[in-house]
């Protein structure tokens, strides 16, 4: 045993900046899901109209669906790696509250896979023809909504990591739970286009991520412990 | 875990205990016995046995009786004509369709918490059944909406959530068999269905709200019939009783084969099998 021991705020920080590392050193698991959420939305226009007008209307919708599909795309590199080489069974066995280094892996992955898709999103949604009031809304649901898929896309990761082909269950259990949020997020775009108010809209997109914030990870450690027996 | 041996050495300590003096602890201690009783396969299996007949006797004449009922001597709709005896199918599935995912994370966190064998086997069993009955709501309201909507499928809120619900049930079936380790997968599932028992929560809420802002008043609310008379809503009472004891004898009987595959290799099973 050693005279030094971390407290939970530095075992965080450590598990948050090595898993920005280990991303950075391994950039096709960032590029990937980036490039994924390009040619989703490319296919859009292709698959249903070219004309302005009609992409307009759908614009939100299409965005959204992307990232909800990029989001689900990148959630296998979540702990996958970590359960390979058995660095998950360290992190199960570390004395540190499991919650919050569950919490520390998501937050370090959605930086990588879904912050860039949200950053993204203006140049999409301009392609789409977009009505450009809706820009800056698309924006920060994008913003709120993306944490919120990843929060819930750990819990099907975590229950499935111990599988050896396990992308489409990921995706049968994982999707039906994004609707709400992919609900919450459109409609809130769609609203710009009303002229009502907002702040209802947004309050209720950050209560769900606040919500998933503190219930999720807890879920995501339960299903950890249980799939690294 | 108590294992068998142990159960019964356990249960001759707590009834001596009992016998001797009667106090809240004791009472605690019964309760407790009951309970480990409860998760015991064995007792489950000789006890269903008794009910079974009973249930099946039950539901058989509710089943013929409201059948009959709803098909030949209910009248007409005014608005609906004949079509209204769908309502009669469609209701009772609707309406239990909505309690699997509530049952299942009660019988996940009972196996969570107190690991009881009989919890997990009542979550396996009822997933796919719910699978069943979700889609029979669906497909039933499907034919009943095809004449009074002129529509197999429309996107409102009770349809859409029904559907996902379908899909997530689907997917509790999937990570079942898709987990090898038996009980790795009773406590996956168990987890999934508790997140699930909540998202289905969450999703009602979001599709209504979702669904009045693109079609607001769809008016095809069964509120809007009211006041029914007796005549017709007596024949839904008891239909719905007999799908709720139709659901029960299906799930007794699926438990019970549960049961009995995964006790195959006990002597009570053997002896059961062979017929001694």
């Amino acid at each position: 045993m050693s005279e030094t021991r971390t407290s939970t705020g530095q075992a965080f920080r450590a598990t948050l900046k090595r898993d920005l590392l280990i991303a950075y050193k391994r950039k096709n698991d960032v590029v990937n899901p980036f490039m994924f959420f390009l040619i989703v939305a490319t296919l859009f226009p292709i698959g249903i109209t070219p004309e302005p007008e009609r992409l307009g209307e759908i614009a939100a919708g299409v965005l959204w669906i992307a990232a909800l599909l990029a989001s689900l795309l990148a959630m296998d590199s979540l702990y996958r790696a970590d359960y390979e080489d058995g660095s998950l069974e360290q992190l199960l066995l570390s004395s540190h509250p499991l919650y919050f280094m569950v919490l520390a892996k998501n937050i370090a992955h959605w930086l990588v896979s879904g912050l860039p898709v949200v950053l993204v999103s203006p140049l999409i949604a301009y392609m789409l023809n977009l009505p450009p009031e809706s820009y800056l809304i698309l924006f920060v649901t994008l913003l709120l909504g993306t944490p919120i898929l990843s929060l819930l896309g750990s819990i099907g990761v975590a229950l499935t990591v111990g599988l050896g082909s396990r992308g489409l269950i990921l995706a049968v259990i994982t999707l039906p739970m994004s609707v709400p949020i992919l609900i919450a997020g459109t409609l809130t775009v769609q609203q710009t286009l009303n002229g009502a108010s907002l702040l209802g809209y947004l309050a209720i997109m950050g209560a769900m991520l606040l919500a998933a914030i503190s219930l999720a990870p807890l879920a995501s450690a339960a299903a950890l412990r249980i799939s690294v027996n | 875990m108590v294992r068998p041996g142990e159960h019964d050495i356990l249960l001759t300590s707590m009834h001596n205990l009992n016998s001797r003096q009667e106090s809240a602890v004791q009472r605690a201690n019964y309760m407790w016995m009951w309970f480990s009783k409860l998760g015991s396969p064995k007792w489950f299996y000789e006890l269903s046995g008794k009910w079974l007949p009973w249930l099946v006797v039950a539901m058989s004449l509710l089943l013929v009786v409201g059948i009959t009922w709803a098909l030949l001597f209910v009248p007409p709709d005014y608005q609906q004509g004949n079509t209204i005896r769908i309502m009669y199918i469609h209701v009772p599935f609707a309406s239990i369709s909505l309690a699997f995912f509530p049952l299942m994370a009660v019988a996940g966190t009972i196996t969570l918490v107190w690991r009881m064998k009989l919890a997990d086997m009542v979550a396996k069993t009822a997933a796919p059944l719910g699978a069943w009955f979700t889609a029979l709501a669906l497909a039933s309201g499907s034919i009943w909406g095809s004449d009074i909507w002129g529509t197999w499928w429309i996107w409102d809120g009770r349809l859409t959530s029904m559907l996902l619900q379908f899909f997530l049930l689907v997917g509790v079936i999937s990570l079942r068999s898709a987990l090898e380790d038996a009980e790795a997968a009773a406590k996956a599932c168990a987890v999934l269905s508790i997140v699930g028992c909540i998202n289905v929560f969450v999703i009602k809420y979001s599709v209504d709200w979702w669904n009045t802002l693109h079609q607001p008043s769809s008016g095809f609310s069964l509120s809007d019939q009211a006041p029914n008379p007796p005549e017709v809503w007596i024949p839904l009472v008891i239909m719905i009783f007999a799908i709720y004891l139709f659901f029960a004898v299906s799930l007794i009987l699926s438990i019970r084969n549960e049961i009995l595959v995964r006790e195959r290799r006990s002597q009570w099973v053997e002896e059961l099998v062979q017929g001694t």
